[in-house]
């Protein structure tokens, strides 16, 4: 068995600064969530003690950084890429690894509960960031065996190409690398999306922005549809606009296929608003409470609505939240000149007026 | 009723000497002062700005007396921009009137240097003010007070055959006629004081909210004004405590067991005799004369004209809402103002926008904006009651009493006929009378004026059925004069939309400003005076040229406020808040474009309102 200092496997809920470096910042995010009170999906995390023990048992960390050392041009990196990936694959972790990831999976629902097996990278901020997206994550995983092989498929995500070429560009050095995974179970989602809890075109901290389309979020998140678009004022929690967009298509599990696919979505019903007005509501709510939680940082959340008990009752959960980048790293500039006084900051308003009366509603984001 | 024959082309409205007179109307120009017309020794400036038509305050065609109100601010804001606060960039407004209606242009500074130096001089002035204003408003709560006293004092003395006894034995030096003509000019000095002091503070309380507003935007792009004024606005502002005084009226007659008597109907007059029949009734009588003065002094209108009248010279619509809370009370409705929510809600809207700031220096400034609207938030909002409300409701009376003294000399046939001489030829009437009434000749006043009344009423009648157009002459790039834009709501979109309203006519759709959230489909009534309240079904969307205080009642009724004239902060907006009504103001057309009957949506969101179907048309 692991000391309890450097468990391979951690619940959720369990997942806070202490523990925070071996989790990553996707975990991190999820248990602060849970110990505020908020639905997130249950789940667990694989650590990246996990990742490090299966690095050092077989010898893999020698053989990725002779693999990186020989990858200079980019031909390279991508032949680099593909035999490290196939190293992973062909390395299994350590059988009580396995087990303790079987163990925690079965505890989640069974041994056919579907999961989603997602990455959470450890590297500091700015990487981190930018590194989210190129990480990879699996929806609708089912079967212990088929989780622990998507857990090493993550494992292997660190070193892809990109991934290979960015850390490049910013010197970070590859031996450092760990990684964390999140297995979550699986939410059936109807309608799912993202919120920014800022206007990112004008960067107004008092707006919330709601981007959904039906079925799972994968839709959203990678620009296969236009999404509805739902402005709500932070403060007073006013729906300022709706933006309803005609919704082709719809991820969801696919049982022929076995795992998730996407399919279309009934001409009657494309037009329709995936989400109503109550549940842009709570939404926007939950954001606001996220925010706060979060010391106040505007956040980028991931969320889904999914069937809660009989009678059409749907509920939103949470499934991811990190800090907004863009806005958030700026250098915020004070708005009246420094020094200026009040009554220079009134001459000032005197000769540029603002209409007090005409404004519409917002017009946030394009 | 059309206005067919005002062309507007490309980016300019009409020039003011193109506009022809209404058939009928042929002579209005004499019943106005000569200062007030457009000319054609003054036309090179006066066909080089744009006017616009003052429909906020006053949007109907003239009496000729009543053109005195507007003279009143024409000199009070003009002189405390230009002269007195420096405000830099900003004389006054100009005022001149076409068929009747009254059109306004603000008067910019243009010369760079000149702007330069009146900003010191602004910043100690205007800062003394600000550094003093609860002083300088209880200081000024005195003066207006003082002033309604003197005005109250008055006497407008009758012309007996033969003066008083005391004439002789106290040897006064003076005799009724004297005092007449001097009642008279002091009456009218009254009136010119009390704008005054109205606009002593107020254009600085307005930059104050400019200033404020700026900021909020700038921090905060998608801010709704409503939920800025919901910051500033205090709880206990004047404008609520006539009504407040109808609920606790209308608790007590229940209380006292004279609801019933109260809501028998028939007229209040004869009611309020009624009830003084017995003890109970008594003291409700005695309950509601103890609030009458000041809060029954509250005018159905905006206190600019003489037909604006207020509860006391009507009580027909404070009873219309008494009787209405009394049902109300019976059915266990609790009719308390949620007073402790407003502030509440003020206090946390406050702290999470400043929460929400980016720096420190930020809130440093948001604080320091914040503070000082609401320090003038108080003026801003109780200075109305003052002036035109309570003021002008004595104003009124008191000046009628000089329509009677020329009934009774024979030269009207009834007081308000007066209103159709401007205050130059009143003035010249009640000289030749108390002159004629010296010498004892017949005067030729009588013959003349009757006439002359008669004529002008023809020419009055001619002038309303032609809706004024909403500006005059070229558009410029940009309006940036802060009071036109803060007072008048009169923006460079806003014009723009006038311009496109008028080129493209019968559009179903009216554009103004979101003054109220919701959405509400339904019947519309149009309401063009306070007379006409009782009209309002159950139900309806009252579409008017503004809203009055004392139209609080019908707010009770009714779906929806749609108002030609107003902004976020105008009463239409702030009631139907109160309500929870949706509301769109200042659509500048809804009375001339939507007729009773019709089925409109009003969109409190995004401010628009939509006719959806015509009346009769179903």
């Amino acid at each position: 068995m692991p000391a309890a200092a450097h468990p391979h496997v951690i619940g959720l809920d369990a997942c806070d600064h202490p523990v925070g470096g071996s989790v990553g910042g996707k975990a991190l995010g999820l248990g602060f969530l849970l110990r505020q009170g908020l639905r997130v999906p249950p789940g667990f995390v694989v650590t990246t003690e996990a990742y490090r023990e299966c690095l050092a048992r077989s010898g893999l960390a020698t053989r990725i950084s002779r693999e990186l050392d020989a990858a200079g041009s980019l031909r390279a990196r991508q032949r680099a890429s593909a035999r490290i990936r196939a190293l992973f694959e062909s390395e299994p972790p350590a059988p009580d690894v396995l087990d303790e990831v079987r163990a925690a999976y079965h505890a989640l629902g069974g041994p056919d509960a579907p999961v989603a097996v997602r990455s959470s990278a450890t590297t500091e901020d700015t990487a981190e960031a930018s590194f989210a997206g190129q990480l990879d994550s699996y929806l609708w995983v089912q079967g212990a065996d088929e989780v622990a092989r998507h857990v090493v498929r993550c494992w292997g995500s660190l070193f892809t190409p990109q991934a290979i070429s960015y850390r490049a560009h910013l010197g970070i050095a590859p031996h450092g690398l760990a990684m964390a995974v999140v297995v979550q179970r699986m939410v059936p989602a109807e309608a799912a999306g993202v919120m920014l809890t800022i206007d990112p075109v004008t960067g107004d901290r008092s707006q919330i922005v709601i981007e959904a389309a039906f079925g799972l979020g994968v839709a959203v998140v990678d620009g296969e549809v236009t999404p509805d678009r739902f402005c709500v004022d932070k403060v007073t929690g006013e729906l300022r606009s709706a933006t309803i967009a005609r919704k082709h298509l719809a991820h969801h599990f696919d049982p022929d296929a076995g795992g998730v696919g996407a399919t279309a979505v009934p001409a009657h019903l494309q037009a329709q608003p995936c989400l109503t007005q109550t549940e842009v509501g709570r939404i926007a709510l939950l954001g606001k409470q996220v925010e706060r939680a979060m010391g106040g940082r505007a956040q980028d959340i991931e969320w889904a609505v999914a069937p809660a008990g009989g009678d059409g009752e749907r509920e939103v959960l949470l499934l991811q939240t990190r800090p907004e980048t863009v806005w958030s790293r700026r250098t915020p500039a004070p708005i009246a000149p420094p020094g200026l006084p009040l009554m220079g900051r009134l001459v000032e308003a005197l000769h540029q007026p603002v209409n007090l009366d005409d404004r519409g509603p917002s017009t946030l984001g394009s | 009723m059309t206005s067919t024959d005002v062309s507007v082309t490309g980016s300019r409205f009409p020039s003011p000497f193109e506009v022809p007179t209404p058939p009928g109307a042929e002579g209005w120009q004499r019943m106005y002062p000569w200062y007030l017309q457009f000319s054609q020794e003054n036309r090179e400036f006066e066909d080089s700005v744009l006017w616009f038509q003052d429909g906020m305050h006053h949007p109907e065609v003239e009496f000729p007396f009543d053109t005195i109100t507007h003279e009143c601010w024409r000199l009070a804001l003009g002189q405390y921009n230009s002269r007195v606060f420096a405000v830099p960039p900003a004389y006054g407004i100009e005022q001149r009137i076409l068929n009747g209606y009254l059109y306004i242009t603000p008067i910019p500074v243009t010369d760079e240097q000149w702007m330069g130096e009146r900003v010191a001089a602004f910043t100690r002035r205007a800062g003394y003010y600000y550094q003093n204003w609860d002083r300088l408003f209880e200081q000024w709560k005195t003066k207006m007070t003082g002033l309604i006293g003197e005005l109250k004092a008055v006497d407008v003395p009758a012309l007996p055959r033969l003066d008083d006894e005391e004439v002789v034995t106290r040897a006064l030096g003076t005799t009724r006629g004297y005092r007449l003509l001097e009642a008279y000019d002091h009456t009218l000095e009254n009136l010119f004081l009390a704008w005054q002091y109205h606009f002593e503070m107020l254009n600085l309380g307005y930059a104050a909210y400019l200033n404020l507003f700026r900021f909020a935007r700038q921090a905060f792009p998608g801010i709704r004004d409503e939920t800025l004024a919901q910051m500033v606005a205090g709880a206990d502002i004047l404008f609520f405590r006539p009504d407040d005084e109808l609920k606790r009226l209308a608790q007590l007659a229940l209380e006292l067991g004279v609801a019933d008597q109260i809501r028998a109907g028939g007229r209040p007059e004869a009611t309020v005799e009624a009830l003084r029949a017995t003890e109970r009734g008594c003291e409700w009588v005695q309950a509601m004369e103890a609030v009458k003065d000041p809060w029954f002094h509250f005018s159905n209108g905006a206190g600019f004209y003489h037909h604006h009248r207020s509860w006391i010279d009507d009580l027909t619509i404070p009873w219309a809402a008494l009787t209405g809370y009394i049902d109300r009370l019976e059915r266990g409705e609790r009719l308390d103002r949620p007073r402790a929510e407003v502030l509440e809600r003020r206090e946390r809207l406050t702290a999470e926008y400043r929460e929400l700031l980016a720096t420190d220096e930020d809130r440093t400034t948001f604080d320091q904006n914040i503070g000082l609207a609401r320090t003038v938030a108080t003026y801003i909002e109780d200075h109305n009651f003052y002036v035109e409300h309570w003021h002008h409701t004595i104003w009124w009376n008191k000046i009628r009493e000089f329509g009677d003294r020329l009934v009774e000399g024979g030269w009207l046939d009834e007081r308000d006929d007066m209103f159709y001489l401007n205050r130059w030829e009143l003035g010249q009437a009640l000289y030749e009378l108390v002159a004629c009434w010296a010498t004892g000749a017949p005067s030729r006043g009588p013959h003349y004026w009757k006439a002359e009344v008669a004529d002008r009423r023809r020419i009055v009648t001619a002038l309303r059925a032609q809706p004024p157009a909403p500006a005059l002459g070229p558009v410029p790039e940009e309006i940036s004069e802060p009071f036109t834009v803060m007072l008048w709501g009169i923006t460079t979109e806003r014009v723009r939309q006038w311009l496109g309203a008028a080129a493209a006519g019968g559009e179903d759709e009216l554009r103004g400003v979101a003054g109220s959230p919701g959405q509400v489909e339904g019947r519309a009534r149009v309401i063009l005076a306070a007379s006409q309240l009782g009209e309002v079904e159950q139900g309806e969307i009252l579409i008017c040229p503004i809203t009055a205080p004392s139209w609080g009642p019908v707010f009770g009724k009714i779906g929806a406020a749609v108002s030609d004239i107003g902004g976020i902060m105008s009463h239409a907006a702030i009631v139907s808040r109160e309500f929870g009504l949706p509301a769109v103001v200042g659509t500048g057309s809804g009375t001339k474009r939507v007729r009773t009957g019709d089925r409109v949506r009003v969109d409190g969101d995004t401010g628009v309102v939509t006719i959806l179907e015509r009346a009769g048309r179903a």
